[in-house]
């Protein structure tokens, strides 16, 4: 498995970004971004710079656009422009479905900005009737995420969501408007393809994020295997189990520094793994750059999934540095009340 | 170049959250389509009218352990601005749109080219429409004034 970086909301001059596609692939490669997805405010006219921008840098480029509506603004990834400005608050899965029909995927932006009048229609106000519907959430927004106020209630609605069942993966945005002196530092999705140039193939890409196989990061990442029976699985699988048979899961844990050293030192070092699932902490360990990894055996009972946080220092505070999607884990369950909800 | 269509309005907040789509029919096609737009006031001075239009996002938008700090800090969120955007539809669909806060704006579509968040190509006879989309008016007025025209090279 090949884990590349990637930036996956961006904006250029097609809307209100205020560098060119170019300029910004050029800023990307300096960071170690292995691609990005071009999320213009409704248009994708910017593709038409697209492919010398990825020929001269290097940099990835995924076709996609920011639905900037009146009631939400929802990322697609891997589609051409699907209409949005016949949509009221209650239509949005008639709209989610343009999308798939046309090959590509939705995710919820920023759910829990400001909305209008301070910023229009920034906060998610669109009522979903199906969350499996939605592909992802952009649960780390801007630079600096977890920091961030409005990313608290993203973060809490993504894992309750999780709780009821629903395979829905996170992402990261920086919402990322221009390139210049602002030094702050932004999150990565590292994106699991099998192949390095799978990254060119804005296909692969949608289908990595489409199932989970990402980890959102503000630097290293995290490698997390399971090892159930005879077979191994990755961040956005699902532990087959269904009959039960198995007690427990090998879990297999290490963090890989960021290539791109200067955000190391001391101002950024993950000093503790975590690992949390629908049942709680099942894990929770002090760890050091000098660790060649963590073993862990976790039962099954209970597990509907589990994912690893890493936390850490960040520039002087302490806080979340990296986070895992989760590993599935789809097994009867015994001494169950409530059904699945999905 | 010829002018095509020309048209004022005056919004109030009450248009927040709605298109207005204009349609016209173009017989023959043209090289080039210019088309002006502007609208005015950008910004809510009066703060006045801003702070409980604030105070409401706030209280709306924020959770409530974070609301009171954020409302002390209302005047962070001055001034407020009405956003007007632009988009347009050829007989065959999507063209593009200007999503950006500029309140006077030019864009052209030619067949070779096209103003930044449109998709440059040929340009068909037949009936094309623009949209405003007006995401918010928060002043008491805000007009608009829209101006097409056509030209039979790229000039
Ligand atoms: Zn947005
Ligand atoms: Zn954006």
């Amino acid at each position: 498995m090949n884990w590349i970086p990637f930036e996956l909301h961006t904006h250029t001059p097609h809307s209100d970004g205020r560098h060119s596609l170019l300029e910004m692939c050029r800023e990307a490669k300096k960071l170690g971004l292995g691609g990005i997805a071009l999320t213009d405010h409704n248009t994708v006219s910017g593709m038409t710079e697209a492919e010398a921008a990825q020929e001269e840098t290097g940099v990835a480029i995924v076709p996609g656009m920011e639905w900037t509506t009146f009631y939400g603004h929802m990322l697609t990834l891997g589609a051409p422009y699907c209409e949005w400005r016949d949509l009221g608050p209650e239509d949005i899965h008639r709209g989610i479905e343009r999308v798939h029909q046309a090959g590509g995927i939705v995710g919820i932006a920023h759910p829990y900005s400001l909305g209008s009048p301070i910023c229009t229609g920034c906060h998610w106000e669109y009522t979903i009737k199906d969350w499996s519907d939605i592909d992802y959430i952009e649960v780390w927004h801007e630079v600096m995420p977890s920091y961030k106020n409005h990313n608290v209630p993203a973060w809490n609605l993504w894992t309750s969501l999780l709780n009821e069942g629903y395979r829905i993966p996170a992402t990261a945005g920086r919402d990322w408007h221009h390139s210049g002196q602002d030094d702050s530092w932004s999150a990565f999705t590292y994106i699991g393809l099998p192949e390095p140039d799978d990254r060119y193939s804005a296909e692969s890409v949608v289908q990595a994020i489409r199932r989970g196989r990402s980890v959102i990061s503000m630097g290293p990442m995290l490698h997390v295997e399971a090892l159930a029976g005879d077979a191994r699985y990755f961040i956005g699988d699902i532990v087959e189990d269904s009959a039960g048979r198995l007690s427990s899961m090998r879990l297999l844990i290490q963090v890989q520094p960021f290539a791109a050293a200067e955000r190391y030192g001391d101002r950024m070092q993950v000093t503790k793994l975590v690992v949390e699932s629908n049942i709680g902490e099942l894990a929770d360990r002090p760890w050091n750059e000098q660790e060649a990894g963590i073993e862990l055996y976790v039962p099954l009972e209970g597990i509907r999934w589990l994912r690893l946080k890493a936390m850490g220092v960040l520039l002087g505070g302490w806080t979340t540095i990296a986070f895992t999607n989760p590993i599935y884990v789809n097994r009867e369950q015994k001494n169950e009340t409530e059904g699945e909800t999905e | 170049m010829n002018e095509l269509l020309t048209i004022e309005g005056t919004l109030t907040p009450l248009s927040s959250k709605t298109h207005i789509t204009y349609q016209f029919h173009i017989d023959e096609p043209p090289a080039r389509l210019a088309i002006e737009f502007q609208y005015s006031p950008k910004v809510l001075e009066d703060s006045e009218i801003s702070r409980p239009l604030i105070m409401e996002a706030i209280g709306k938008y924020v959770d409530p352990s974070a609301a009171d700090l954020q409302k002390q800090q209302w005047e962070r969120f001055t001034p407020l601005q009405n956003l007007l955007t632009l988009s347009v539809d050829d007989p065959e669909g999507f063209r593009g749109s200007a999503h950006r806060h500029p309140p006077e704006q030019r864009h052209t579509l030619a067949v070779g080219s096209a103003s930044p968040g449109f998709i440059p190509g040929v340009l068909p006879a037949g009936i094309w429409r623009i949209t405003i989309s007006v995401h918010c008016v928060v002043t008491p007025a805000c007009t608009y004034r829209l101006s097409v025209y056509k030209g039979r090279d790229a000039e």
